[in-house]
């Protein structure tokens, strides 16, 4: 039995230390178990490779057990080896702190003093330390590896922990895993989970009417619609845990203060973007381009992770007012020219996305009437990655996939996230660096009391609304649905209301549960029975025919 | 001067076997052309800027046509018929500036490699060999990547990628006129290169240019609509191709609104048959044997 999965997402690296794509991360999930997980009835912590764990009274000594008896996929034993070994190469090596690094960067050291025990160490007390979403790899294949950067991790089978193994990847094409037999929770119901490529969404949406893929996620409002009573289809509409925005460049600026990029300098200005936040219609947005499928955007957590999610008070609220925006600009330093104009901004998105396409009609149209003329730019992936890591954009479309606990979204505007010198390294999102901002996101990252932690981390919330480096959108429903008749049940993360694909786990993959197989028999009986039905049909047909003929002829010969 | 009279003679029908108004096929294409280019025209002036404005429309998405709107609506609401109306304009303008710039440059490589031969023919020639055997679609589709996109991107991928047939049936032109008597006439009476390309070649090959044109603007508007239809286009700009791409992509197949995909489609097949109509009716009136 095969899952088949439809994927439009490009892959940018299978190493996870690199890989940031929300497709290559979900694989990474599937391949390589984090130290703990997050359940998939209500997201509370869990076992992953350690299963018992416990902080000194400083909260900066962390201990976690590794029980034995994990396997990796080649045989060799799980130990607390593998995880010290990781989290060092992340501690030693710039380069594997490229996708994960903000987990790490406040660790003194880890150590492992015999095979069951993890020692980590932190500077300073840090709350994310159940949350540590770092795939761990197996040292006994890593320690050969010399240089991370050009480590493309393509050894098929590549040795994993996770519940599946990467066997064949053909980039643009497919992606195969084999479940993982030796997989602690136990093999996965079915034998192999395959990513197939589409161009796009439509394409994959039309695979899943035909069944030949059995999952499709992202979907557009109107491919769900039609999908709507479809036989052998089930749909899900799912809180989504992630949001869309429209990065603002706010000058971009290297770790050491290099500015790099080409923004437009207007952009510095905080008012400029204000203005321009001000102008965007979040509701006609959400009612016309996402069909309701959708939330309006606020802050950077999602309201699916209801207690961090923050909502702007009523003097907070940035309405839509095109006419306050226009005033705004004048103020600023920024009037009309003779054309009607201000200056041009440059908007950025990826060709192919529907939001991004018909978004960009609708910004082109809301900054039109504030004078600001746009060039839509839609391009591929990696042009996009490209353009917004060398931070040669005005305005960009991009999104996050939140996690459970709040810090890697907020980590993603620190200062320190920015790129160094070399342009490389570091995963800032909109190249925010404010001081406020930063001083909130250090005392988030140690306060243990959670009451107060949710008020620093609403605080920080609204500091990067108030700065807008990027205007959050909207919060997407995530818009799924699967062949019913093939598969009868998919985990969802949460249970009420839940994801299949982009959980933080890999449930939704992992617990889905092949459709009855006596079913599916007396099926193909049937139809088994009218195809035989209908060719035996035919040869007598066509014996028959056969017989005329020869006896026409017989009676011409005479 | 034989090619400057041919010219003049296509409507009114002093060329041999009758002018262009005996081909009827050619005419009803030239009629369908003044339709298309008369509703191009007149497009950006009667349709109120806000009925296509998506921040303005009022109609539901995918309104099967019916009063109001009588080809229905696409997924934001636009009335599908004022979106055919609009996007004439842009594949018509695309189709025309990419077939002007792909038979200008192949005319100009053509005939200066006709003309001159040696060293400069054969490089001009292993050049456009070079363009002959790349695949056109795929050439214009890594050019309008690397590009930054916009329409003047979609008709430089176009004309770059479509001149080398042109060149070559050019240049086989001013080899045959460089051989008649008249020219060597003019040589020898110490007309010099510009004198010879200038009064003589060019006159005698611009009516295979203009037939080539022609035939050139039906692929060349295909071509725009293949690379729109990529999502390769300008995303902002309406134009037939984008209307196709944009049905693809926001689901019209799924929705069976079979409205938003086939007036597109069909005036493509129209436009396209009517360019080529009036390309064959043009190569039978100027083509000097047969």
């Amino acid at each position: 039995m095969i899952l088949k999965v439809a994927i439009v997402q490009q892959i940018d690296s299978m190493n996870p230390f690199l890989a940031v794509f929300q497709s290559s991360t979900e694989i990474g999930r599937l391949m390589y178990d984090y130290l703990t997980a997050y359940t998939a009835a209500d997201q509370t912590v869990t076992e992953g490779l350690a299963n018992k764990w416990e902080p000194s009274p400083d909260k900066l000594t962390w201990t976690f057990t590794v029980p034995e008896g994990k396997k990796w996929s080649d045989g060799e034993p799980i130990t607390a080896r593998d995880v010290a070994f990781t989290y060092n190469l992340m501690l030693s090596d710039s380069v594997a702190r490229t996708a994960n690094g903000s987990f790490v960067t406040n660790f003194q050291d880890v150590t492992a003093p015999d095979d069951r025990t993890v020692v980590i160490r932190t500077k300073t007390p840090q709350v994310t330390m159940l949350a540590l979403d770092v795939p761990i790899v197996p040292k006994h294949v890593w320690e050969k590896v010399s240089g991370i950067k050009d480590y493309a991790n393509d050894q098929m089978p590549v040795v994993g922990s996770g519940p599946f193994v990467l066997t064949e990847h053909v980039a643009g094409q497919f992606i195969k895993l084999k479940a993982n037999k030796n997989y602690w929770r136990g093999a996965a119901k079915f034998d192999e989970l395959h990513f197939v490529y589409f161009q796009n969404s439509d394409a994959a949406v039309q695979a899943l009417g035909k069944g030949e893929v059995d999952l499709v996620n992202r979907m557009a409002p109107a491919q769900f619609d039609s999908l709507d009573g479809k036989a052998g289809v089930t749909r899900n509409k799912a809180q989504g845990r992630r949001f869309t925005e429209l990065m603002i460049n706010p000058g971009a600026q290297t770790r050491t203060g290099e500015p790099i990029g080409d923004g437009n300098p207007a952009l510095k200005d905080v008012r400029v973007r204000r203005a321009i936040a001000q102008a965007v219609d979040l509701d006609a947005l959400v009612q016309r381009v996402n069909l309701g499928y959708a939330e309006k955007g606020s802050g950077l957590v999602p309201p699916v992770f209801g207690k961090w999610h923050w909502q702007p008070t009523e003097q907070e609220q940035r309405r839509f007012d095109p006419a306050a925006a226009n005033a705004a600009l004048d103020a600023a330093g920024f009037p009309r020219k003779a054309d009607g104009t201000r200056f041009p901004l440059r908007l950025i998105g990826r060709a192919g996305r529907a939001y991004d396409e018909q978004a960009s009609e609708y910004l082109k149209r809301s900054m039109g009437e504030i004078g600001i003329p746009l060039d839509v730019r839609l391009v591929s992936d990696n042009q996009l990655n490209e353009a917004t890591t060398a931070a040669t954009y005005d305005l960009a479309f991009s999104g996050w996939a939140t996690n459970i606990d709040p810090d890697f979204i907020l980590s993603l505007h620190t200062c320190a996230q920015r790129p160094g010198a070399d342009g490389k390294g570091g995963t800032t999102d909109a190249y925010f660096c404010d001081e406020t901002y930063d001083k909130l996101y250090a005392q988030q990252l140690s306060e243990f009391d959670e009451g107060k932690r949710v008020e620093i981390v609403k605080q920080m919330q609204a500091r990067f609304y108030d700065q807008v480096p990027a205007v959050i959108l909207s919060y997407e429903n995530a818009l799924e649905g699967y062949r019913s008749d093939h598969f009868a049940t998919f985990t969802t993360q949460p249970a009420q209301g839940g994801v299949i694909m982009a959980q933080n786990g890999m449930w939704g993959y992992y617990g889905a549960e092949p459709a009855g197989r006596a079913v599916q028999a007396q099926g193909s009986r049937w139809v088994g029975l009218a195809l035989g039905g209908a060719v035996i049909a035919v040869l007598v047909a066509v014996v028959v025919v056969m017989a005329r003929r020869r006896n026409a002829t017989a009676g011409e010969r005479e | 001067m034989r090619g400057v009279g041919a010219v003049g003679g296509f409507l009114a029908g002093r060329v041999d076997r009758g002018g262009f108004l005996a081909q009827r096929a050619g005419v009803a294409g030239a009629a369908v052309l003044a339709v298309a280019a008369l509703i191009a025209l007149l497009a950006p002036l009667l349709i109120p800027a806000d009925a296509l404005d998506v921040t303005r429309v009022t109609d539901g998405a995918w309104q099967p046509p019916g009063p109001g709107h009588w080809l229905g609506t696409d997924h934001t609401g636009r009335s599908v018929a004022l979106l055919m109306a609009q996007g004439t304009g842009t594949s018509l303008f695309v189709g025309l500036t990419a077939a002007v710039l792909a038979v200008g440059i192949g005319t100009l490589v053509g005939i200066l490699s006709g003309h001159f031969g040696g060293l400069l023919a054969g490089a001009l020639l292993r050049v456009t060999d070079f363009f002959l055997v790349l695949p056109a679609l795929v050439l214009a589709i890594a050019l309008s990547t690397v590009l930054p996109r916009g329409l003047g991107t979609i008709i430089l991928a176009i004309g770059l990628t479509s001149w080398p047939s042109t060149a070559r049936m050019v240049r086989a032109q001013t080899l045959t006129i460089e051989a008649r008597p008249f020219v060597e006439r003019a040589r020898a009476l110490g007309g010099g290169h510009t004198h010879v390309i200038g009064r003589h070649v060019l006159p005698s090959v611009v009516p295979l240019v203009l037939v080539n044109a022609t035939l050139a603007v039906a692929s060349a508007i295909v071509a725009e609509s293949t690379l729109a239809f990529l999502g390769l286009g300008d995303p902002t700009r309406i134009s037939w191709g984008a209307m196709l791409h944009q049905a693809q992509l926001h689901g019209a197949v799924p929705q069976r609104a079979w409205w938003f995909l086939l007036p597109p489609g069909l005036a493509i097949v129209v436009v396209v048959l009517a360019f080529t109509l009036v390309g064959r009716a043009l190569e039978a009136v100027v083509t000097p044997k047969r």
